[in-house]
């Protein structure tokens, strides 16, 4: 049965992402649907954005999560900007 | 001509090393100098500083860093510091520094910065002592900034926080948090100043480029913003550097 996915959990979980010392990711965006809440922004590994999945499936079992969250490249730049 | 390298949190941990490091050994081929924009390590702990003196160290180019919020999230800002500084980067807080790049001076004061929101929307040092001490730590960083920005002799002047100075490149991020994400107080020390350029990080979801109210050009350089490895910006031009395309 998935639970209520009202406000208090959204900000629980902000926190949670925020303030678990294994995560610390404070730009972790989290939409609300019906049944689920699709989680958006982007980290710098792949092992972090799988504990933030961890961390919430192990917070809150019930809810349901779609997992939009990418890693950043890190390419090197091909233009310069000029200054003026 | 200066070529200044610059990112943002960059948030280093065991798991980032070497993440950065091909594009990083190209600096020296397309840039002078390195500028970071606060938020070097996840929690700010000895360890992540080591990770990121091993990923941002011995690169060719000088590396000049502030800060950010995750950086003192462990207390240890000092240890992370002196860390940092034993790898040959240059820290900054409420000070300046100044390079002598290509024939100029290149001139960087940097400062965390912190909070406290913008023009129309700005909190005060009114009521609670919390409030007040929120309110005066913004306005004792933003005179140490202003105060070294002034303080610099140099050809060009850049000045690197990881807070935001303007409401601009903030958007992209909910109205609610910007008194979290920067004050108008560090804008406002950049305008005191001849700054040809201002640089900050910490708005993960915001947008790369402002200006202050004085004309000062202002860039996000979050990594999160930029999408790649450093974006590289050209100041006191003469000529297009050939290995990179001018935007």
């Amino acid at each position: 049965m998935t639970p209520q996915l009202d406000e208090y959990v959204e900000a629980e979980i902000q926190r949670l992402l925020a303030e678990t010392g294994s995560v610390a990711e404070q730009g972790i965006t989290i939409a609300r649907r019906e049944h689920l809440i699709v989680l958006g922004g982007e980290v710098e590994s792949a092992q972090r954005r799988d504990e933030i999945c961890r961390q919430i499936n192990q917070h809150f079992p019930d809810v349901e999560i779609a997992c939009d969250i990418g890693i950043v490249r890190a390419q090197a730049p091909t233009e310069v900007e000029e200054i003026s | 001509m200066i070529r200044i390298a610059a990112v943002g949190d960059v948030h280093v941990d065991k798991d980032v090393v070497g993440r950065y490091r091909p594009a990083l050994e190209q600096l020296p081929g397309v840039a002078d100098a390195l500028l970071i924009a606060g938020d070097l390590t996840r929690h700010g702990t000895v360890e992540e500083a080591r990770c990121m003196a091993q990923e941002f160290g011995d690169l060719g180019v000088p590396v000049v860093v502030v800060l950010g919020n995750h950086d003192h999230q462990s207390d240890q800002q000092d240890a992370v510091t002196g860390v940092l500084q034993d790898a040959g980067l240059v820290v900054l807080e409420g000070e300046g520094t100044v390079l002598e790049l290509n024939g100029h001076t290149l001139g960087i004061a940097g400062a965390k910065g912190f909070g406290g929101g913008f023009a129309g929307a700005c909190a005060s040092k009114f009521g609670e002592r919390e409030m007040k001490n929120f309110v005066g730590t913004t306005e004792a960083i933003a005179e140490r900034l202003g105060a070294a920005l002034r303080g610099l002799e140099c050809d060009a002047l850049v000045a690197l926080t990881h807070y935001a100075p303007v409401p601009e490149t903030l958007t992209g991020e909910p109205l609610e948090i910007y008194p979290f994400l920067g004050s108008y107080l560090l804008g406002q020390a950049i305008d005191s100043a001849p700054t040809a350029l201002a640089l900050h990080g910490h708005a993960h979801h915001g947008s790369e480029r402002g200006r202050t109210p004085g004309g000062v050009p202002v860039r996000n350089v979050a990594h999160p913003v930029i999408k790649q490895a450093y974006n590289v910006y050209q100041l006191l031009s003469d000529e297009v550097d050939a290995g990179l395309v001018s935007i």
